[in-house]
């Protein structure tokens, strides 16, 4: 295998849902299986050619099915890394970003960029992926290259330039100009594998040159030899152009627009060979963990084999031999036999079999060099988890997750369900940290929370199918939060005395709401604790027990039994006695002063509020108006282009529920919609009531 | 000191045109006026033709920044929270699309949304080319939702001559249907943007605003 980093790509294809990403991933690895072939099995051609595109089909299960594929183009290894494409995964997206270099953004020639494609585009700024453009369907009815390349200059912000113009477009579209070479490239035999060079059509000639221009000068603000060569009037060469729009590229300033057709098998190939010419290899590509010995200092990861390994564990997959997890290796080699620690749990193991996946077969591999894409088999650890190799305790740096905004209660429908049930939770909650499951204490009831209805049907219908596990659902509760909006004061003394050891604790001081920080993490973002205590009224062994008690009295608000949120807990008085006293009294009293100054300090209670995008016929605008409105929702924006609307709101969850059959009746289907959790945000009075109505009715 | 010099404002059911050259500025003024409406509690559409909502959102914000940092609001992010949901951003990217269906979607919006708007703002909708007979449906439309419409008005073609306060002469033909029409025009002896009353109501007498704006925060300067 090679070991040239500079040939190998890490790459992703995302898209908005029917953009026809799956029919490129297809094409792509047929094209690049095709090359294999031609190779190892001589004289089968006939086979080839009378590939249809049912043994693509299969060959697209494959796909889907593993999270990373390896192909080759032109001695390139190129691994395709797969991107789940709904919202609700949104983790998961992000996560595959990480383990990315560079990305192919696909756009429907006449759909243009759509709300998915803007949200991909957003996770890919974020990630700082890299990325060139595919406008896929050129032979749609309908089909406006020259839009969409405006879209993605409106609408994304993205300096993209044109590589090549269609010949021809909608069903007279024959092929593509190269605008690098200068060449019209048409895709002959039965697959369009047979790659014909000719040059550019006369009706085509001034619009190429025209449009070469544009490249041109696009592309020499990237280099000054190809803006000394553009101004002289030089004949420039294809490598200048390359070197220039790859530069560009790179540092995210461009964005190369190539186009084709999929499904007709057009353009692909060209795709690749842009792949291969414009997007970053494995060390151009700077990766950043966290030192967890040294004060999670940020560190900069150096592809360099011979330093110690770091690894990314990105996803895991159960197959049939166990557990297979996909990891990334970032820096150093990871070879047989190695022993790793997972910074994590702190736990060591010794790397066993080293695979990598290839189209529609695994391969044995004795390492993976940094760069590379690869997975493990029987590694037991979360995705997500960071590998280092000895001497190291690194973390890649940790991703934002968001915290859970729905739950439900699952009841398994007989005892061999009940087993399937914790099998399945257990792994899914490895899998998806967004995705979580506790055992109500109160109820005993099994409670399942992640970020949408959606998102947990997902995984009860894959309990039932993977796992054979029969649930049944109850009713989705939205996790409210509770907070206060005023500051209020406290002074409790805690004294008991019924035989044995008694108990005494005062403490006194007030309660108010802050705003967290922008960064702050975990509990700093819900809770704060002052001491102000003088003179030792507390002794100072005591004080943490205060702190202590105040994050017990957060966890279940008195209003709903939700956590508080937004609260600083400030003491600044107490008294001790010197028997009486203990840990145990002060925190007793803590959580006691606290129920005590809550109600005072006008407690409110926040919601979840999800951003809805909704896109629908333009004919049911007022219809999905209307269903805003009664959602107690807010409509930010609509925007119309011909007949499809698009309409931005911001919606609380707890309306939210049933809302894609509501939508989907009302619009004979034609409307989807995506929602994802914006911010938090007061109950009107009027619900809070109902609330704590029902809450009340649960307690009984 | 805006609304004074039009006699208190433009009135319900009426059209006012914010004319101009190109580029001096008469998105800010819009969103300006914009603002100003919301912070009286209105309700305000925003119909933009310009393909993208993040950046009429990105006014908004930063209009409103400005002015929160010279009132100096406390509560400037509850108060920017209430001001948003009185707000609709309508967004047609579609290349001449018809009067009939913008007012079809603005009428959907406010019966079928409950959206009560109070003022409909105009961002960039080519007012020159359009005939008399729309610009007429317009305000019919005024009438009929008992709403202000404000227009923003550049035109594109480059032979359209200004007049002195910035007003295109293509304006011309819907002069009587226009109830307040202002001129914007940069001066450069003052850096300003200075605001000219061209048409207020049934007079035709232009007498300046007394009102310059800041070219660069749009805020205003005198």
């Amino acid at each position: 295998m090679s070991l040239d980093l500079s040939k190998m790509r890490n790459i992703g294809i995302s898209a908005h849902i029917d953009s026809g990403k799956t029919t490129l991933s297809e094409r792509i690895l047929f094209y690049c299986n095709r090359i294999h072939s031609i190779h190892e099995v001589r004289g089968k051609d006939g086979v080839g050619a009378t590939m249809d595109s049912m043994d693509l089909e299969r060959e697209r299960g494959i796909t889907i099915a593993s999270a990373a594929t390896s192909v080759t183009w032109k001695d390139h290894e190129i691994n395709l890394i797969d991107t789940p494409g709904h919202v609700d995964f949104t983790i998961e997206v992000e996560r595959s970003l990480r383990v990315l270099d560079g990305a192919i953004l696909v756009l429907c020639s006449v759909g243009g960029v759509q709300s998915q494609s803007i949200t991909v585009d957003r996770q890919m700024n974020r990630y700082h992926v890299p990325r060139i453009a595919f406008i896929n369907k050129c032979d749609r009815t309908g089909a406006n290259p020259y839009r969409v390349v405006h879209q993605l200059r409106e609408k994304l912000n993205l300096n993209a330039v044109m590589m090549e113009i269609p010949i021809g477009l909608e069903d007279k579209l024959k092929g593509v100009v190269d605008l690098v070479t200068m060449e019209a490239v048409y895709f002959d035999g039965p697959n369009g594998e047979v790659i014909r060079r000719e040059p550019i059509p006369a009706s085509l000639a001034t619009e190429a040159a025209l449009k070469r221009e544009e490249l041109i000068d696009k592309a020499s603000s990237f280099s000054d030899e190809l803006m000394e060569a553009a101004l002289s009037g030089e004949e420039i060469s294809e490598d200048l152009i390359k070197a220039a729009v790859r530069k560009g590229t790179l540092s995210l300033k461009l964005c190369p627009v190539f186009m084709g057709s999929a499904h007709c098998n057009k353009g692909i190939q060209v795709l690749l060979d842009g792949v291969v010419s414009y997007l970053p290899d494995p060390t151009e590509v700077e990766n950043r963990a966290l030192d967890l010995d040294d004060n999670e200092k940020e560190i900069v990861l150096q592809p360099d084999s011979a330093m110690g390994a770091v690894v990314l564990a990105f996803k895991l997959e159960d197959g049939q031999y166990g557990q297979l997890t996909y990891i990334r290796v970032y820096q150093g080699i990871v070879r047989r036999g190695d022993e790793l620690v997972n910074t994590r749990t702190r736990r060591k193991f010794r790397v066993g079999r080293l695979i990598k996946m290839h189209a529609s077969e695994m391969e044995d591999i004795q390492e993976a060099n940094c760069g590379e894409i690869a997975a493990l088999f029987g590694i037991d650890c979360a995705s997500g988890d960071t590998f280092c190799g000895s001497g190291l305790s690194y973390a890649m740096t940790s991703m934002f997750v968001p915290s859970p905004v729905i739950s439900l209660a699952i009841y398994p429908k007989d005892k061999k369900s009940q087993d399937n049930m914790s099998k399945a939770l257990n792994r899914f909650t490895k899998e998806d940290p967004t995705f979580q499951t506790y055992v109500d204490q109160e109820s005993g009831q099994t409670i399942i929370k992640g970020m949408g209805e959606l998102h947990l049907d997902v995984y009860v219908e894959r309990m039932k199918r993977e796992y054979n596990a029969e649930v049944t659902v109850g009713k989705p509760q939205v996790a409210y939060r509770e907070a206060i909006s005023e500051r209020a004061d406290f002074n409790y003394t805690h004294k008991k005395q019924t035989g044995g050891s008694g108990q005494f604790a005062r403490v006194a001081g007030f309660i108010e709401p802050f705003t967290p920080d922008e960064d702050a993490e975990g509990l700093d973002k819900e809770y704060q604790f002052a001491n102000e205590v003088k003179g030792g009224a507390i002794p100072t062994e005591y004080i943490p027990s205060c702190d202590k008690g105040f994050q017990q009295a957060i966890k279940r608000g008195p209003q709903l039994g939700f956590p508080i949120v937004g609260v600083k807990c400030t003491i600044n008085d107490g008294a001790f006695h010197p028997v009486d006293s203990s840990d145990m009294a002060f925190q007793t009293a803590a959580i006691m002063a606290f129920k005590e100054a809550f109600p005072k300090a006008k407690p409110i209670i926040l919601e979840p509020i999800m951003k809805v995008e909704i896109e629908g016929p333009t004919e049911f605008q007022g219809a999905i108006f209307g269903t805003i409105n009664q959602r107690r929702g807010m409509i930010i924006s609509s925007t119309e282009d011909g007949a499809i609307t698009q309409i931005d709101a911001e919606v609380p969850l707890a309306e939210m529920f049933g809302y894609s059959t509501v939508l989907r009746s009302m619009t004979q289907g034609k409307a989807e919609f995506t929602m994802e959790l914006d911010h938090y945000s007061k109950v009107p009075a009027s619900v809070v009531d109902d609330l704590k109505k029902e809450f009340a009715d649960k307690k009984k | 000191m805006f609304e004074n010099s039009i006699n208190g404002g433009l009135g319900r059911g009426n059209l006012g045109v914010l004319a101009s050259r190109h580029g001096v500025g008469k998105t800010a003024c819009l969103v300006h006026l914009a603002t100003d409406k919301l912070f009286q509690g209105e309700h305000v559409v925003h119909v933009s033709f310009n393909g993208n909502v993040e950046h009429v959102m990105n006014w908004y914000k930063e209009v409103f920044r400005e002015i929160s940092e010279y009132k100096s609001l406390d509560d400037a992010f509850e108060v920017y929270n209430a001001m948003r949901a009185n707000r609709v951003v309508m967004n047609f990217s579609q290349e001449n699309i018809s009067v009939d269906k913008i007012l079809q979607s603005l009428e959907t919006l406010i019966k079928q949304g409950s959206f009560s708007a109070d003022t409909i703002f105009f961002d960039g909708y080519k007012l020159t080319m359009a005939t008399e007979e729309d610009v007429r449906k317009i305000k019919e439309f005024a009438k009929a939702m008992n709403v202000e419409v404000w227009f923003s008005v550049s035109p594109i073609r480059p032979d359209v001559s200004f007049d002195e306060y910035g007003v295109p002469d293509s304006m011309k033909p819907y002069f009587n249907l226009v109830d307040v029409l202002i001129g914007l025009k940069y001066n450069d002896e003052k850096s300003k943007v200075i605001m000219t009353v061209v048409r207020d109501h049934d007079r035709n007498l232009p007498k300046p605003t007394g009102v310059a704006l800041n070219p660069k925060t749009m805020l205003i300067s005198e």
